[in-house]
């Protein structure tokens, strides 16, 4: 397998992924909504935390891109 | 016989099969539309922000809504409790109903009369022994914990404090 046909299966999936972990925080925002209006506030700590790790996953891969970028263009 | 294109002046667009509007117009439109997954990750990384920014916005709308929730305030005398086995209020805003009744046990209880089903009011029934939404036949036990109907969450419990005749509110348990 050639290293651009890896490359690309490698930024499809990492797309994937990124995209199951904004429709998983999309759920997450939902239920603390919902927790909101009916005054369960515990739930909304946990809810955050988790949604803010998320989005430090997120970030972690979009920092590998960019760094795959300029490793690139370095070449 | 000249050709349409001939006749149009543009004698090169026959051979490229490109019409005229397109090489005065050259503009790639689905080159323009197009999205690298790059791109894609970008934009979703973003989305991603907004949404955990979103929660942690409801994080401090319920420290503020939370907040009004330990004022202390007069309830009634406890003889006037006895009398009509259970005592409407409201607390802690004019806008959140609640009941309070004395258990068989004698332990004063009061919980926000908004069904946590629908938000219909609750009220106390005697030969159930606990709290009855009329709207969908919802059943609280005295505990506040939901024992037959649609209702799932507990009500959300008031805390109480008695000094001498007096009832006091005190404060909300959140759930």
């Amino acid at each position: 397998m050639s290293l651009r046909r890896q490359g690309t299966i490698l930024f499809s999936a990492m797309l994937a992924f990124v995209g199951g972990a904004v429709v998983l925080q999309l759920w997450l925002l939902t239920v603390s909504v919902e927790a909101l209006l009916s005054g369960a506030y515990k739930t909304l700590a946990p809810a955050a935390a988790g949604s803010s790790v998320l989005l430090l996953i997120n970030a972690g891969l979009l920092r590998y891109v960019f760094r795959f970028d300029r490793d690139a263009q370095g070449e | 016989m000249k050709t349409r294109d001939e006749e149009q002046g543009c004698a090169g667009c026959k051979a490229s099969s490109t019409p005229k509007w397109r090489q005065d117009f050259p503009i790639d439109w689905e080159g323009d539309h197009y999205v690298t997954r790059r791109e894609m990750v970008k934009f979703l990384t973003l989305g991603s922000l907004l949404l955990a920014s979103a929660n942690w916005v409801t994080v401090v709308a319920s420290k503020l809504l939370h907040r009004g929730s330990h004022v202390e305030r007069l309830l009634g005398s406890a003889s006037d409790l006895e009398k009509a086995g259970s005592m409407l209020f409201r607390y802690p805003t004019n806008d959140d109903p609640c009941i309070a009744v004395r258990t068989p046990e004698g332990n004063l209880v009061a919980y926000s009369q908004v069904c946590t089903h629908l938000s219909c009011a609750v009220v106390y029934d005697r030969t159930e022994n606990g709290f009855f939404c009329p709207c969908h036949h919802g059943l609280f036990n005295l505990a506040g914990q939901p024992i037959a109907g649609p209702p799932t969450r507990p009500l959300p419990r008031v805390q109480l404090v008695q000094r001498g005749d007096q009832i006091f509110a005190v404060g909300m348990e959140t759930l």
